[in-house]
């Protein structure tokens, strides 16, 4: 199964990158942690439990010049576009993987599904995704280069997003992957790195950080924070 | 053990709302499937479906380069769908199965 999956994630991928989206789109969630196993290479890391949800973030959809139909590009691998909850955000179907499109929520916010005319699906606009855009790094994947937030800020940034899940099972699933990650950046020295990123939240963000951290018992790594 | 229960659930949700996106996409679909016979050297086609359990053949003549193309697609997305929407099927099976048993895990 899960050789099946990933390689169905790696042809969704592929797709992307020869229609061109690939340097449009930030691959973020736990699919993330995957591609982060090359990233580490001098270390061990194991990403932590996964679903089969592949979140795609869309940092700027206004950028977005050229117009590629994706669910008609994905029709062929038996996706099917399905809407989710009563506000009716657009998910790409397979029994082996579900593909989700987010924007950063910016202003005041809405729940309404915010339009990507140009590639024929529509987005959630979330909270503090913009933190994920501050710095990414490209993996090499086959031959296509993959954008992903740098772990430094996917890991603050899901201790940011614990604290304000309604589900505990989500909350803690956050959790754990941001602590896993925060010891791997440690073990392979970037705790510099890891200070910048966090030095570099707005202060009510900082707070959720350290928040999550003691909550979860991790004094250590809290006061390398606070430090 | 609480996260793996919640993702369990959640996926259990995903595969439901799966199996009625395929069942809503294979209604779509138009029915029947071309057949092509040869009769005095000449081919026609032929849609057959299924109509009240009974199989029923409908003369459509010489069908178009484009309508045969357009029924193969077809053809090959219901073959698709339905093997898609079985799988998530077992998939609800499985994870029903497994949540039946949550107080033990």
């Amino acid at each position: 199964m899960e050789k099946k999956q990933y390689n169905l994630c790696i042809k969704v991928l592929a797709k992307f990158h020869k229609a061109g989206l690939l340097k449009d789109i930030i691959l973020i969630g736990s699919w993330a942690l995957v591609f982060y196993k090359d990233y580490f290479s001098n270390i061990t890391y194991r990403p932590s439990i996964r679903t089969r949800d592949i979140d795609l973030l869309i940092p700027n959809p206004l950028k977005i010049k050229k117009k590629v139909d994706i669910p008609e590009l994905l029709k062929g691998d038996g996706f099917v576009v399905g809407f989710r909850g009563i506000q009716g955000y657009m998910a790409l179907e397979h029994p082996d993987l579900i593909i989700e499109f987010l924007v950063p929520e910016l202003g005041r916010g809405t729940t309404k599904p915010y339009k990507l005319d140009k590639l024929a699906v529509n987005a959630q606009a979330l909270r503090y995704l913009n933190f994920l855009t501050d710095k990414t790094i490209k993996v090499v994947v086959g031959t296509m280069t993959l954008k992903l937030p740098h772990p430094a800020y996917y890991a603050l940034h899901k201790l940011i997003v614990s604290q304000k899940r309604k589900d505990a099972y989500k909350a803690d699933k956050d959790a754990n992957a941001a602590i896993d990650l925060l010891k791997a950046l440690i073990r392979n020295k970037e705790t510099k790195d890891l200070q910048k990123a966090y030095k570099s939240a707005p202060p009510k963000w900082q707070k959720l950080i350290l928040k999550t951290l003691t909550m979860r018992g991790e004094n250590e790594l809290a006061e390398l924070f606070s430090a | 053990m609480q996260p793996i229960k919640g993702i369990l659930r959640e996926e259990l949700n995903n595969s439901l709302h799966m199996k009625e996106s395929y069942e809503r996409e294979l209604s779509k679909l138009p029915i029947g499937s071309l057949v092509r016979k040869k009769i005095k050297d000449h081919y026609y086609y032929y849609l057959v479906s299924r109509v009240d359990g009974r199989v029923k053949f409908e003369y459509r003549g010489k069908a178009s380069k484009a309508e045969v193309k357009k029924n193969e697609e077809v053809k090959v997305l219901r073959a698709k769908y339905r093997n898609l929407l079985s799988r998530s099927k077992k998939q609800i099976k499985f994870l029903r199965g497994t949540l039946r048993g949550e107080k033990t895990i």
